[in-house]
């Protein structure tokens, strides 16, 4: 399985609730619990942490431990204001 | 991070954060194409890790391997935050630009004493002393008042040096050529120092409208000190760490340039006109005085042939 960066790795998580094409439904808020295999390591000089869905979803095998995480996304209007700073 | 695969608990902090950062922004650049985009609000990760203790007794975490059985499991959460709340929860960059500890000439282990009592920077250990004395910091920190003390003396703000900026040139040519002897940068030797009640004299050129202070820690958590010229204040043209330029009027007649550092001392000067006879780049080297007056304060009145202390 190749590593993604965490960054990566939510963007894609907060990508999968916007629906594809147009089916004029909008997702306006998502709650997601997943489980995820985070490593860490140090790229040029800077530690970044790599995470990634679980190998397997079976206890098997010689594996890495999984960290359950939850994320919550929302669907948000950008405003003139806000593109400043959060 | 070590070659045990461990890492300090901030060092893991600042990685996330970047991290979200990442997201964050990745998701606002989507968004100038289109009306609606989503944010990340929270997130929060239950983190299997080793808990270990270094050598210098700092917390640090070790992401478990395969089939490592055991792991402490830390449950961290990040959220949005406003401005605001930044502003609120954060220490200010002015508090930030204090010397830090190591700066400071603290050795490791009283880095650490203090930083388990909140203080991370000179500012903060002032700041700390200021309200509670520096008997209770030290008692707290396990550390001896006298080394404490030293740290805040040496590290007081003040006004190392004066100096005249050169005037702007005046539209008759030909200005008197120097005293070979006269070389600026050239270290001179201070005079006797005269008594502390007696601010150092400083000759400036008739025309004269900027000065440049040279010293330490010159800018506080309110920013830059108070300058006056016979109590009027001074507007303050660059300010920095360890130099200020000062503007003063153009018509003035010399008087007592007070500087109102942020730990409340004052260095004082007294300015004098010169006709330009006497002037010259070594006589407007103003001697240091200690924030508190009793400094390595020299005078004016130095030969051309002497060397400067700066």
């Amino acid at each position: 399985m190749a590593w993604h960066e965490l960054a990566e790795t939510l963007l894609e998580l907060v990508e999968s609730v916007a629906p594809q094409g147009e089916p004029g439904l909008v997702v306006t808020e998502a709650e997601l619990e997943i489980p995820l295999e985070v490593g860490g390591a140090v790229d040029r000089g800077r530690l970044v942490f790599y995470a990634g869905a679980p190998h397997s979803r079976w206890r098997t095998g010689f594996l890495p431990p999984v960290h359950r995480s939850r994320i919550r996304v929302e669907l948000v209007e950008l405003l003139e204001e806000d593109a400043g700073g959060r | 991070m070590v070659g045990d695969g461990s890492f300090l608990v901030e060092e893991f902090i600042d990685s996330i954060t970047s991290q979200l950062d990442r997201v964050q922004d990745s998701l606002r650049i989507k968004a100038v194409n289109r009306p609606l985009t989503y944010a990340l609000k929270d997130m929060s990760l239950e983190l299997k890790v080793f808990v270990e203790l270094d050598a210098q007794g700092k917390v640090r975490f070790r992401t478990g391997g395969p089939n490592e059985a055991g792991a402490s499991v830390v449950h961290l959460g990040f959220t949005t935050i406003t401005k605001p709340m930044i502003e609120e929860n954060t220490v200010s960059l002015a508090a930030s630009r204090s010397p830090t500890l190591e700066e400071a000439g603290l050795a490791p282990e009283e880095q650490l004493r203090l930083e388990r009592v909140g203080v991370r920077n000179m500012a903060q250990l002032e700041r700390l002393q200021s309200s509670t004395g520096v008997q209770t910091v030290a008692r707290y920190a396990d550390m001896p008042v006298d080394r404490l003390k030293r740290a805040l003396v040496l590290n007081r703000p003040k006004v190392t040096a004066v100096h005249p900026t050169p005037p702007r040139p005046a539209p008759v040519p030909a200005p008197a050529p120097r005293p070979p002897q006269s070389v600026a940068g050239k270290p001179r030797m201070p005079q006797p120092q005269p008594p502390a009640s007696q601010p150092p004299v400083l000759k400036l050129k008739p025309g004269t409208r900027r000065l440049q202070l040279s010293g330490h820690r010159l800018i506080g958590e309110a920013g830059p000190p108070k300058v006056h010229l016979n109590n009027q204040p001074l507007g303050i043209a660059e300010a920095d760490d360890d130099r200020l330029v000062v503007e003063i009027p153009e018509d003035h007649l010399g008087g007592t340039l007070e500087v109102r550092l942020h730990d409340g001392s004052v260095a004082a000067y007294e300015l004098s006109v010169d006709d330009g006879e006497s002037w010259g780049p070594s006589a407007g080297t103003a001697g240091t005085a200690g924030a508190d007056g009793h400094g390595d304060a020299w005078s004016d009145g130095w030969a051309p042939d002497e060397e400067e202390m700066s």
